[in-house]
C-alpha cells in the first residue's frame, strides 16, 4: 500500500459539495459530524477546500448552471479521490427528472464510487456508505497485491 | 386608515381600471385592473396609501399570463393582490421598476422564465438560467418543449 492511499483511509478528510439540493441531505450530513454520530471517530473530517480533500460528497440534483462548478472541482482535486453520490437527488434526481434545469444525473458527469439513496438517508446510512467505501478500497488492493504474487 | 376606507378609495379613484373585485377573506383582496393603468394603481397603492410590496408573481394558464403585484398592509394584516391578465401573443406591460425599485429582480426574473416584456425596465437581462440556454425558450411556459438533445429523462432501468 502506498503511503498517499494509507494516510487517504486512515484519515479521509471529506469536501462537502451542494449540487443544487433542498439542503436535508445537507443536513443530515452536519448530523454525522455531531458528537451523537461522531464521524471522528473514523478520522473524517470536513475539508474546507478540495484541494486538501480525499472525500468528494456530492447532495442534489445537478442542475445546469453547477455542471461546469462540478467539473471545475473534480479536476482540482487531488487524486486519487472517492465520490460519494448521497441522496436519491445525486443518484437519479428523484422527482427533479423531468425539470428543465436538471438534464443528466451526476455519474454522466464525473466518475462516482458510491451511492448512498435515501431521501434523505440517515446519518447511519452515509456513515455505512463511507466505511463499505474505505473497505471496498482496501480489499482492491490486497486482490491486486495477491494477482501480482 | 381601516380596511373599508382603503377599499373605498380604491374603488373610488379606479373606477374605468378595476374589471373584477374578488373580496376573498377578511385578510385578503383580489383586484383585476386593465393593464394600462396599473402603473397609476400601483403607485396610488404603494406612495399614497403606503402599502408594502411583498412580491409579483407570474404563471402561463391556456387564457394566457396572469401577473399578480401583492401587496400587504402590515398593520391591518391585509393583503391586496392586483391581477392583470394578457394575451399570449400580447406579452407586454409596463414595468413598475421606476415606481418600486424592489421589483427590478422579480420582474428579470419573470421576463427570462415566462418572456413576458416588461416596457421601461432599467436593466432587463437573465437573472437565473445558465448561460448557455438558448434565446426565445421559456422553461415556464405551458408549451415549454425539451430542447436539449442531450438530456437523460429515463433512471437507465429497462423493463
Amino acid at each position: 500500500m502506498s503511503i498517499k492511499l494509507k494516510a487517504l483511509l486512515k484519515s479521509p478528510w471529506v469536501f462537502h459539495l451542494s449540487t443544487g439540493s433542498c439542503n436535508n441531505c445537507d443536513i443530515e450530513i452536519l448530523d454525522c459530524l455531531t458528537p451523537r454520530f461522531d464521524v471522528e471517530r473514523f478520522g473524517m473530517v470536513l475539508a474546507g477546500s478540495i484541494r486538501h480533500a480525499d472525500v468528494l460528497l456530492c447532495t442534489g440534483s445537478v442542475n445546469r448552471k453547477c455542471i461546469p462548478r462540478i467539473k471545475k472541482i473534480y479536476e482540482d482535486a487531488p487524486k486519487p479521490i472517492l465520490v460519494v453520490a448521497v441522496g436519491e437527488c445525486s443518484l437519479s434526481r428523484g422527482l427533479f427528472i423531468h425539470s428543465y434545469n436538471c438534464p443528466v444525473p451526476l455519474d454522466k458527469i464525473i466518475p462516482v464510487d458510491v451511492y448512498i439513496p435515501g431521501c434523505p438517508p440517515k446519518p447511519e446510512a452515509i456513515i455505512a456508505g463511507v466505511v463499505k467505501a474505505i473497505e471496498k478500497i482496501k480489499a482492491n488492493i490486497k486482490n491486486n497485491k495477491q494477482m501480482k504474487k | 386608515m381601516n380596511r373599508e376606507e382603503i377599499l373605498n378609495n380604491i374603488k373610488d379613484r379606479f373606477k374605468d381600471c378595476i374589471k373584477n373585485f374578488v373580496d376573498k377573506s377578511p385578510k385578503r383582496i383580489y383586484i383585476d385592473i386593465e393593464p394600462k393603468c396599473l402603473r397609476d394603481v400601483v403607485c396610488y397603492v404603494f406612495k399614497d396609501l403606503q402599502a408594502r410590496f411583498n412580491t409579483a408573481s407570474g404563471i402561463h394558464t391556456r387564457v394566457g399570463f396572469e401577473i399578480l403585484y401583492h401587496f400587504s398592509f402590515d398593520n391591518l394584516g391585509l393583503i391586496i393582490s392586483l391581477r392583470v391578465k394578457l394575451e399570449t401573443d400580447k406579452a407586454r406591460i409596463d414595468s413598475i421598476t421606476p415606481i418600486i425599485k424592489g421589483a427590478e429582480w422579480i420582474e428579470r426574473e419573470m421576463h427570462e422564465l415566462l418572456g413576458i416584456d416588461f416596457v421601461g425596465h432599467p436593466n432587463l437581462k437573465r437573472l437565473l438560467l445558465a448561460e448557455d440556454w438558448p434565446e426565445g425558450v421559456y422553461p415556464l411556459r405551458a408549451d415549454y418543449k425539451e430542447w436539449d438533445k442531450n438530456s437523460i429523462r429515463d433512471r437507465g432501468v429497462k423493463e
